[in-house]
């Protein structure tokens, strides 16, 4: 007798597999065929009639060429740099961003430990990314040879290039350079899955001279695994050549398009008043428009993604339009017009999605769960365009105050999450749940935990996972109380002057407070121990008690000597004398509201305004006693856990009662799983 | 040997078993939700001791998907506290479900006449194969570790594939590829559990199996006659149904009040009779296979060997 499963069983695991097999499989695109020349585009790369700041100091024409087999470009380049500063410079440092992945030794490398949200740099010989400068000129004079590479250790992440002459204050200088880029399997915002390539932090990019007036240095850190960018602003102009068979996309506008026989195309880009440039290369891709109308005028709006995803890129430009839209409104017109979003391929998701550049942003969220009103991808959209905002138009130093970009965008984005999905569905509205992604974000969070302030340079943190909690959660609670507090609209009213008073700049953390503080008044009080020390808001219920009110008894002296009054002579009056006393041990002295609720259902609204201490108590009478007490009734103070700030007097255990049914109920099931 | 019965046959045998020994089948389902009864009062008691001046928690319950998190994350030693008091009573009442299986099969396979004859068979049938039945139990710990080995490997081919989904299809296919071979395996071992557990309660007057022999012999039986893996599946598909039934008709009814509660409750302890007269009756179902197979054999000749000795 043969012991081999024959007949139902064997049939349903052939299925099964088969199914898998089959099913599981994601349909092929086929190999890459070559393309029919896109448009290029009419507009020009600014709006017309925006007003920009003063955005050429770093100008950068680039002829670059892809190999897609070999994942790697050639490149050269030559940069225009003016003197902005009032002392001359004699060495220019250059960011090579590409060399964190050169080898484990980097900075990036050694802080991060080779990962980056959730992904992993790969292991094989191909997998790691570097950037060869072969030759560096200046004035027709080649100066590869004096070249040197601060480090930290085997660093390679800087380059300093010592002038020959000095660049006096004012005047400008042209550096021109060849370079390769070897792309890693995509990692870090950057990279190659297959046939698709998203290339950011590419080139030699000049760092930037911050200080006072006469007292410039060079801000041009080594790349640290928790920080990102910082530039100056120019004009790119970018020739990307390219196999006819991939799609080109990048910051910017198309300005021509050239065929050889050869099946080779060279695209042009064109960008003004922007400060990074990248791009993606991608045979399968396709291209959604859509147009953002912004202060009578239109954007330009593109989402490209592979044809297996268009129900995703459906909501990723319907975001990215709302987004622009509203922002536009909310804080300053957005000036450029285009805006083109990248859905990467799911399984180069973790390395490339959720980058912003300007102009150009790559989104990420795409999965069978994101099921519609479970609103990731949207989020991820919205989020990285908001950086058009902050970090894009305000360019803050990214490695050095990463929450005035993350924190300020992350506070944003509930604003137009809530403005575009609606008020406590904006997160989620499926099925029977609902949620608001604040109070989402809120609930999965530990403000009160956090080791350091908010006002944290990204490398001084524990970990990249303490800095995202801090830097993008941490400030938008912040923000978020600061606005509940003075008020949605003067808040955001503020937040509208310091954009257009900043953008185009780099303004810092003591700028942006400076101008909230020209908009709001003094709010020191606030952001003192919220952003730069590390406190929060922890408000709790110390005591909530009644006692019946009587009038008074006992011994008394008057005109005719001692006098006793017992309970019978002054009876109860009914009502009683109940005193609530409240705490706040956060060390962030916000205004707290008590709402109290008595046992005959009237309600009583208390204010401890501006606090004076750590607690508060307060004393009223009423007709019954307390039957609860609520803290921040109106959720005013983001920072705060709310679990403890609604408490009933007397316990009521049908809520339990109800939990442990559905329990049992399943419990039971488990127990004819297990048994009989 | 006899006629092999069909599967219509097992499904007449079920209802035949379930009609005639109903009182049976109440009596154990009686012990199975006073056992759940006082499950839901511990963890009510539990919940309560840190949840009841919260009406935060109130929210939670009532469907705040956000008050849910926060209870889950300020209540999490109550949550621990009633999830192991959860797997406890699943764990004891595996155990008992030895004494009740037991029962159970003795009473179906003997068909006593009345109640108390039902009874005496039941509690007897129960006592008299329970520490067999325990064998039995770890007799088939093997078989589960090839379960979880199997789910492993199916799984580590699964998961990257359903990390990558876009579309349903694409993550149900291999999510069935890391789930079906295992379950399909459980369900094989469950079902050679049930026939070696008849052996066992089958007395016979000449000789008895042991455990190993049982399970072995079942094995044998399984493997060659896949109607008792279809049986088996098909009485846990229904089961199953009946539950995804239930959660369908439940949804958008979130039975407010305390009218609601009760009528919530009488209708999960109905859901779950229908559950179990579904198990009652495969084992009925099983009894009937059983009762085709022909005896084990005997081996006379040790037996002479063993009472020379």
């Amino acid at each position: 007798m043969s012991f081999v499963p024959s007949g139902l069983s064997s049939r349903l695991s052939c299925a099964v597999l088969g199914l898998a097999l089959c099913v599981g499989c994601r349909e092929k695109n086929g190999p890459p065929r070559p393309l029919q020349p896109p448009q290029v585009d009419t507009a020009p790369a600014l709006r017309p009639g925006q007003p920009v700041a003063d955005v050429t100091t770093a100008n950068y024409k680039i002829d670059a060429r892809l190999d897609p087999n070999a994942h790697s470009i050639t490149a050269s380049q030559t940069l225009t740099w003016t003197n902005r500063g009032a002392s001359a410079v004699e060495m220019l440092p250059f960011h090579l961003y590409l060399n964190a992945f050169k080898n484990d030794q980097s900075l990036f490398m050694l802080s991060s430990g080779g990962q980056l949200r959730g992904a992993r740099i790969g292991n094989d010989s191909t997998s790691w990314g570097f950037i060869n400068v072969e030759s560096v000129q200046v004035a027709g004079s080649e100066l590869i040879n004096k070249v040197r590479y601060p480090g930290p250790g085997a660093d390679r992440t800087v380059m300093e290039l010592p002038l020959a002459a000095a660049v006096a204050p004012g005047a400008t200088i042209e550096v021109s350079m060849r370079f390769t880029a070897q792309l890693p399997e995509v990692f870090a915002r950057t990279g190659y899955w297959h046939d698709f390539h998203i290339v950011g932090q590419w080139f030699p990019k000049i760092g930037v001279r911050a200080g006072a007036p006469g007292f410039e240095q060079w801000d041009c850190p080594a790349f640290h695994g928790s920080a990102e960018f910082f530039a100056d602003f120019g004009t790119y102009d970018v020739a990307i050549t390219a196999p006819n068979t991939h799609a080109i996309a990048a910051t910017g506008v198309l300005t021509d398009v050239k065929d050889t026989p050869d099946g080779i195309r060279t695209h042009t880009f064109h960008a003004e008043a922007v400060h990074d440039f990248a791009w993606m290369a991608d045979p399968f891709m396709l291209t959604l428009h859509g147009d953002a109308h912004v202060d009578g005028g239109t954007v330009d709006v593109r989402v490209l993604y592979r044809p297996e995803q268009l129900s995703y890129a459906r909501r990723h430009l319907t975001a990215a339009i709302g987004t622009v839209e509203l922002l536009s409104k909310m804080l300053r017109p957005y000036p450029y017009s285009v805006l083109t979003v990248i859905d990467p391929p799911p399984e180069a998701t973790e390395g490339a999605g959720g980058m912003e550049y300007p102009t150009f942003v790559t989104t990420a969220g795409d999965h069978a769960l994101a099921r519609r009103g479970l609103r990731l991808p949207e989020f991820v959209t919205v989020h990285e365009v908001g950086h058009q905002w902050f970090q894009g138009m305000l360019a803050s130093n990214e490695h050095q105050e990463a929450w005035l970009d993350e924190g300020l965008n992350e506070w944003v984005d509930g604003h137009v999450m809530e403005s575009l999905y609606g008020d406590g569905e904006d997160a989620i509205d499926w099925m029977s749940w609902r949620a608001n992604i604040t109070a989402l974000r809120r609930a999965f969070a530990s403000p009160e935990n956090s080791l350091a302030p908010i006002a944290t340079t990204p490398d001084a943190y524990v970990d990249f996972d303490a800095y995202a909690a801090t830097t993008y959660g941490n400030t938008m609670f912040a923000m978020m109380t600061l606005e509940n507090i003075v008020g949605s609209d003067k808040f955001l009213a503020a937040m509208k002057q310091y954009a257009q008073a900043w953008a185009f700049k780099h303004p810092t953390g003591s700028d942006f407070l400076a101008s909230l503080r020209s908009s709001l008044g003094n709010i020191d009080w606030f952001v003192g121990p919220a952003l730069q020390q590390n406190a929060s808001v922890q408000v709790s219920l110390e005591k909530a008690r009644c006692a019946p009110l009587t009038p008074p008894r006992g011994v008394f002296d008057d005109d005719k000597g001692h006098r006793v009054i017992t309970a019978k002579d002054a009876p109860s009056t009914g009502a009683f004398r109940c005193e609530v006393v409240v705490a706040n041990r956060g060390g962030v002295q916000v205004p707290v509201e008590v709402e109290v609720e008595f046992a005959d259902g009237t309600t009583e609204r208390l204010v401890w305004p501006q606090q004076t201490g750590n607690w508060h108590r307060f004393t009223l009478e009423h007709n019954t006693p307390i039957a609860a007490v609520r803290l921040d009734p109106d959720h005013k103070l983001v920072m705060d856990n709310p679990f403890n700030n609604s408490i009933r007097s007397h316990g009521d255990g049908s809520a339990s009662l109800r939990a442990g049914a559905r329990v049992a109920f399943w419990t039971q099931s488990l127990m004819q799983v297990v048994g009989l | 040997m006899k006629k092999q019965p069909g599967m219509l046959e097992l499904f007449a045998a079920g209802w035949r078993g379930v009609t005639r020994y109903t009182g049976t089948l109440f009596t154990v389902f009686v012990a199975q939700s006073l056992v759940a009864l006082i499950c839901l009062l511990t963890i009510s008691q539990v919940l309560a001791a840190v949840f009841a001046q919260r009406p935060m928690f109130d929210e939670g319950v009532r469907g705040d998907l956000i008050a849910l998190v926060w209870a889950a994350r300020y209540g999490s030693s109550a949550l621990i506290a009633s999830a192991w008091l959860v797997a406890g009573v699943a764990l004891l009442w595996a155990i008992v479900s030895w004494f009740l299986v037991g029962g159970v099969n003795a009473v179906l396979l003997k068909r006593p006449e009345g109640r108390a004859a039902t009874a005496r068979q039941f509690g007897a049938g129960g006592v008299n194969t329970f520490l067999k039945y325990g064998i039995l139990t770890f007799l088939s710990v093997p078989f589960l570790v090839v379960v979880l080995f199997v789910f492993g490997m199916c799984a580590t081919v699964a998961v990257p594939k359903m990390q990558y989904a876009l579309t349903m299809p694409q993550l149900l296919a291999p999510l069935a590829l890391a789930l079906g071979p295992a379950l399909l395996l459980l369900t094989i071992g469950w079902t050679v559990l049930d026939y070696a557990r008849l052996d066992l309660s089958q007395h016979r007057d000449s000789h008895e199996l042991g455990a190993f022999s049982a399970y072995f012999r079942a094995l044998r039986l399984v493997l060659t006659r896949p109607l008792t893996i279809g049986h088996t599946l098909l009485g846990w598909l229904a089961w199953l149904g009946i539950g995804v039934g239930y959660s369908y008709i439940a949804y958008g009814h979130p039975m407010l009040g305390a009218g609601g509660a009760v009528t919530l409750y009488v209708i999960r302890l109905g859901v779950q009779l229908l559950r179990m007269a579904i198990k009652f009756a495969v084992m009925a179902g099983q009894v009937h296979l059983h009762e085709q197979r022909p005896a084990p054999q005997r081996d006379v000749a040790a037996d002479i060997v063993a009472a020379a000795k």
